[in-house]
């Protein structure tokens, strides 16, 4: 019962992080449309100046989720504003923004190898290393930190998108482009905004990662499947499917890894990503997101 | 040409559509300069043997591109003619190198012999493969097309017998410098020339028609009456079939096979960008733009070293050609109508 219980608190607090993680790939697919393959490449991105600043100026990862934010944002409306804006109403522009952020990620992959090599990085703040216990199961610190900030994060995200008048206009967006636009929403603002909430969710996924996982340059692409399944469960674009998707997931890999061992627990994600796309491609919540 | 395209003739039900008249008898300069090119690539290693076997350096080049070629054109078939972007043929890669490898370590059955056997079994996964994954389309495709690549990578990485994540080394070749490369040579040229060749028969036949109708509209193409799911999956287990044999040579090439070689991120993106850069759904795009990319990682690692430079190059060089030049070198000169005779093979 102990180990049970163990095992499914690891893994939600896991699934927390996740679902941060994807937040970002959610929004940006359902308000634009856009499938970012590098999103992944984004959080690495962020993950090194996690690295950074933490190195140079002794800066705590978790203080660094408020300098990721900022930047990220900036960077994410100047990628979509050079890239990403243009035949955002073409019935192929989904298909097209999936090779356009490959070739993205490639990009910052050779950027981030050329900066700092190949090794394995990670960072490590004293809470690191150190755990509660509560009675006889551990909580290791560093993981109830990152799941503590993802659900402030993912909270303030759907508090934004509920309230606020931006918020409005980008799950009008999300509902209906076209209405959206009629009713005066200026839609191409309302994008790249998005897009910038998209990479700065990226840059906050980003500092946690630098603590919670070891990363080198061209590990995002373990990532790209990863996040793209809990996303694809859910449904790609819903928000709250996403959180779902990720906590039954990573709770599932939990399991699979208490069972068969670490090496497997990723077939659970991509696995369970063929059979999602088999059975039920809009996923449990979502829309269809066929092209055409 | 579109014309020619809906001449009854090449819609009607026969196995093997003969070369159209008009590539025969209007311009048959276009033939003898492609049999030309292919006298001096077989004529190439005798020089290579004649000035003492001082160019190996390009004899690796050009049947590394000649790999290449045969790569992106089979890539073509989907991703070009069907317009199903996959971003994980290079599976099929690593089954024909892992096929090649495994049988050469365990029963000492030379590439050469197996490799044609790698690309039937290639065809076969391909198939399987194509069951499932090409019951979605567009986005979902692809993001299939990444998974399998990862399920494909972790299953090799934990597969002991063929060596897990540490790979196999494969035994030597037991042949002096100046000849270790010929037999690639002709191997990768051979299939170069082959894929190419099926490549072009796909194009002007009913099975091509249907492709591309798919790629237009899949829904109208499906409502005329063309069995778009069957195409599919002719087309995926086509398009596998030459990289699988191309994998079983490049693994005894290589003296080497590991899950880091065959299933690097980096080799499906070029043949993604090499098909594009050229011109998807040509014949003679993937050739063009595989010799243009090979060029290009040519210049970029003599030049600064590194490969670093160099995947931030392919992705850059992507993105460019996607935003500015949809339509690749070739489907551009054609817009212009400046696309010279020798490259027009549709």
């Amino acid at each position: 019962m102990t180990d049970f219980l163990q095992t499914l608190i690891l893994g939600l607090m896991l699934g927390g992080v996740y679902a941060l993680f994807a937040g970002g790939l959610t929004l940006v697919f359902g308000v634009m449309r856009i499938v970012n393959i590098a999103h992944p490449a984004f959080i690495f991105l962020a993950a090194f100046i996690a690295y950074t600043l933490n190195k140079n100026l002794g800066l705590d990862p978790l203080v660094a989720v408020l300098f990721n934010m900022p930047i990220m944002f900036v960077f994410g409306m100047g990628i979509y504003r050079l890239l990403l804006a243009k035949g955002a109403d073409s019935p192929r522009y989904t298909q097209m923004t999936v090779l356009i952020t490959f070739g993205l990620a490639l990009m910052i992959e050779g950027i981030l190898s050329f900066l700092f090599t190949g090794t394995i990085r990670s960072v490590n703040p004293p809470y690191a290393v150190q755990a509660i216990f509560i009675g006889d199961i551990f909580i290791p610190r560093a993981q109830l930190y990152a799941g503590i900030t993802s659900l402030i994060l993912i909270g303030l995200l759907a508090l934004v998108l509920r309230y606020t008048r931006i918020g409005y206009a980008i799950r009008a967006t999300m509902q209906n482009r076209a209405a959206a636009r009629t009713v005066g929403v200026n839609v191409e603002r309302v994008s790249t905004i998005a897009f910038g909430i998209g990479a700065a969710l990226a840059g906050a996924s980003g500092a946690l990662m630098s603590f919670l996982f070891s990363f080198f340059p061209s590990g995002h692409w373990e990532w790209v499947a990863l996040l793209l399944s809990l996303v694809v469960l859910g449904g790609m674009g819903q928000l709250m499917g996403a959180v779902v998707g990720a906590l039954s997931l990573a709770v599932a890999a939990a399991f699979v890894s208490d069972t068969l061992g670490p090496t497997w627990s990723p077939l659970t994600f991509y696995l369970s990503l063929f059979v999602i796309l088999l059975i039920r491609p809009q996923g449990l919540f979502g829309k269809k997101m066929e092209a055409e | 040409m579109e014309s020619e395209l809906f001449d009854p003739q090449s819609t009607t039900n026969q196995k093997q559509p003969g070369l159209p008249d008009a590539v025969r008898t209007k311009t048959p300069s276009k033939v003898y300069g492609v049999g030309g090119l292919l006298i001096v690539l077989l004529l190439f290693p005798g020089l290579h043997l004649l000035l003492g076997g001082t160019l190996n350096f390009y004899l690796n080049l050009m049947l590394f591109a000649f790999m290449y070629i045969a790569l992106s054109s089979s890539w073509n078939i989907m991703g070009g003619y069907t317009g199903y972007i996959s971003l994980g043929h290079n599976v099929f890669f690593a089954i024909g190198g892992y096929f090649g490898g495994t049988l050469l370590v365990y029963h000492d059955i030379s590439v050469f012999v197996s490799a044609p056997f790698a690309g039937l079994l290639t065809m076969l996964v391909g198939l399987l493969i194509g069951l499932i994954t090409l019951r979605v389309r567009g986005p979902s495709f692809i993001i299939s097309t990444v998974a399998l690549v990862l399920v494909v990578r972790l299953i090799l990485d934990n597969w002991r017998y063929v060596g897990g994540a540490n790979g196999m080394s494969l035994p030597l070749l037991d042949l002096p410098v100046a000849w270790s490369k010929i037999p690639f040579y002709y191997a990768m040229l051979l299939i170069a020339v082959l894929a190419v060749f099926m490549s072009y028969r796909i194009r002007h036949s009913k099975l091509g028609l249907g492709l591309r109708a798919i790629s237009q509209d899949e829904i109208k193409a499906e409502a005329a009456g063309i069995p778009t799911r069957r195409y599919k999956i002719i087309a995926f287990a086509l398009s596998g079939f030459f990289i699988g044999v191309a994998g079983a040579i490049w693994g005894q090439y290589l003296t080497y096979i590991s899950p880091s070689i065959f299933l690097l991120i980096l080799i499906g993106a070029q043949m993604v960008l090499m098909c594009i850069l050229g011109g998807k759904g040509t014949v003679a795009g993937p050739i063009v733009g595989a010799v243009l990319v090979i060029l290009m990682n040519e210049f970029f690692l003599s030049r600064f070293g590194g490969t670093e430079l160099n995947i931030f190059g392919t992705g850059l060089l992507m993105v460019l050609v996607l935003l500015f030049f949809p339509d690749g070198i070739v489907g551009s000169l054609r817009k212009m109508r400046r696309l010279p005779g020798f490259l027009d093979w549709d």
